[in-house]
């Protein structure tokens, strides 16, 4: 009966139904979006590209091609020191992120089996993205700092003697307000993938007599990869390219390349601030381009 | 059974992860009630009041502690978070739509999109500067900003609908076409209502994180500051309470923009459950 009923809807379907000719209105449809990409997104990076290799003098630049800005930019460690400076604090972060977020991302998609509470997990996770982003990042200065509530609550509990100096204006502050800022980007995408794994898989692993530790590592670790390959290029486009978290919470003593982009453009250098933001372009591609490598997405979301 | 033990490790490990997300802002929460104007933006509260909050409103005498210069970016933001939201809903719209069909380039058309929101900040508001440098265009908040926010906004509009368009069942508008209504009477009258809750999405996407938009905006706004910028020109002098009590007031702007946003999305889920019902009886 029900076979019948569709083959009759089926037959029917085709010469009743006049598709308007969709095919060319899509172009339509989508050239505007494509344009204002074009023009506001792939023109400035292109013109990055270019202008890092203009002719840099003290008050301007002119258009005269040259290799001195990339020469320039090799032979400072201070700039150099940067570029390591970046990589290091977006691996330190990518691995705290996923070390504060895998847990709780497990605990929120795979053991809380109530639909309601795992939402209104994921959704109190959200909320603090409703205050604006350079106030979360000012919100560490009174916890990190000399007075601040860490060291109040540590020698209020006579864990330290003394307040701890080194909590706030170093590289750790820094780390440990991106970690803050961005541990949630990993959160969703994993949970999103943990949520997706069939419980009566895990249901058969255990018949069989599998302890956690195995099903953690056989089932639930690859088939939340996806999730946290999506995470970790979230974490590390983001990271890659900060500079107000490194500035606020270091007391400029952190320069990553972003720093080093507004300085630079500050004192109106812009041949030198483009070589820079290549660099930086070229860093997140290879970084985005090699967490694809890890897992193939398409197939797998 | 060994999950007995991990469940409970796992719900405090969650717990201690809300502690450390909200920790920073109870804190800033807290200490917005600092005396003033002589209180500092650290512990102990040496007296609990609401000084902060009437200076940011201009209620207080004038003091030693200039006053956050926040009117006038405020209305800048808003208007441009505006503009953006308009702009990037409509062109998420047409460009999700596009997407309901095959065509060639779709895929490239898909990653240029999506590439809008991954872009770092600091690199196309560099490269927008360098452009309005070479072409002599003055860079402005309306103008060049305007242009970067949309690129970084719209994609999410553009995620939101297509998402939106997938559960989208077709053969309303099909119904509608053998009808002989016209494509752009059927998009007002039928599509538009039924995918109406996608858009306030992507609405309330593109506003709050125009709003909210810092580092595209930096080398792009020019001379008239916007609002995160205004509040980042604060970082680099003495931060004082004034500026947390500021966070909370935003924070609690965007809980009631939140709250619109809840309102008008129950409106219209109840009134396309009102319609159904009208259809089937």
């Amino acid at each position: 009966m029900s076979v019948l009923s569709s083959e009759a809807i089926d037959s029917m379907d085709a010469p009743v139904v006049v598709k308007p000719s969709r095919n060319l209105s899509a172009y339509w449809l989508i050239a505007p979006g494509v344009l204002w990409m074009a023009l506001f997104l792939v023109v400035p990076i292109v013109m990055i590209v270019y202008v890092s290799f203009w002719t840099q003098t003290t008050f301007k630049i002119e258009p005269i091609l040259t290799t001195h800005s990339w020469e320039a930019f090799f032979a400072s460690d201070t700039y150099v020191g940067a570029l390591w400076t970046t990589i290091r604090i977006w691996l330190i972060v990518l691995f705290m992120t996923l070390l504060v977020g895998y847990p709780t991302a497990l605990f929120v998609g795979l053991f809380i089996k109530n639909k309601t509470l795992s939402t209104a997990l994921l959704v109190l996770c959200v909320i603090p993205f409703w205050t604006s982003f350079l106030i979360r990042v000012l919100a560490w200065r009174p916890m990190l700092g000399k007075e601040g509530a860490i060291n109040i609550i540590l020698q209020a509990l006579h864990i330290t003697s003394a307040p701890i100096d080194a909590l706030l204006f170093t590289e750790l502050s820094v780390i440990i307000g991106m970690t803050q800022i961005y541990c949630v980007f990993m959160v969703g995408p994993i949970a999103f993938m943990l949520g997706r794994i069939d419980p009566n898989v895990i249901e058969a692993a255990r018949d069989l007599g599998a302890g956690f530790g195995r099903i953690f590592r056989t089932i639930i670790l690859p088939l939340s990869m996806p999730g946290v390959v999506v995470g970790s290029i979230f974490v590390s486009v983001m990271v890659l390219g900060e500079f107000a978290t490194a500035s606020a919470l270091s007391g400029r003593k952190v320069n990553m390349l972003g720093n080093i982009i507004v300085t630079q453009v500050g004192s109106l250098k812009w041949a030198f601030a483009s070589v820079i933001g290549v660099i930086l372009t070229i860093l997140i591609g290879i970084v985005v381009a090699s967490l694809l490598r890890v897992v193939d997405l398409k197939r797998e979301l | 059974m060994q999950s007995t033990f991990i469940k409970p490790v796992l719900a405090v490990y969650t717990a201690l992860f809300l502690v450390f997300l909200y920790g920073p802002f109870l804190v800033l929460a807290i200490l917005s009630f600092q005396t003033g104007p002589n209180g500092g933006p650290q512990f102990p509260i040496i007296e609990w009041s609401t000084y902060w909050y009437r200076d940011i409103f201009g209620l207080t005498p004038p003091s030693r502690i200039a006053p956050l210069p926040i009117e006038e970016s405020l209305v800048r933001s808003l208007v441009l978070a505006m503009m953006t939201m308009v702009v990037s809903t409509v062109l998420g719209v047409m460009s999700a739509q596009a997407f309901r069909t095959r065509f060639k380039g779709s895929g490239i058309a898909f990653y240029l999109i999506v590439l809008g929101m991954m872009a770092p900040g600091v690199l196309v508001g560099l490269g927008i500067a360098l452009v309005a440098n070479v072409l002599g265009i003055d860079r402005t908040w309306w103008g060049t900003a305007f242009v970067l926010h949309v690129v970084y906004t719209f994609p999410f509009a553009f995620l939101v609908m297509l998402a939106i368009f997938n559960r989208f069942d077709a053969s309303v508008e099909e119904a509608s076409w053998s009808l002989g209504v016209s494509p752009m009477r059927t998009f007002r009258k039928v599509t538009f209502p039924l995918i109406f809750p996608g858009v306030l999405s992507a609405m309330l996407f593109a506003f709050t994180l125009s709003y909210d938009e810092f580092s595209r905006t930096l080398f792009s706004s020019g001379r008239d500051l916007t609002l995160p910028l205004a509040i980042y020109g604060t970082f680099s002098i003495e931060i004082h309470p004034n500026i947390f009590a500021f966070g909370v007031l935003t924070t609690l702007f965007s809980f009631a923009l939140l709250a619109i946003y809840a309102v008008l999305m129950t409106l219209s889920v109840r009134r396309a459950r009102r319609l159904a019902i009208q259809e089937e009886s």
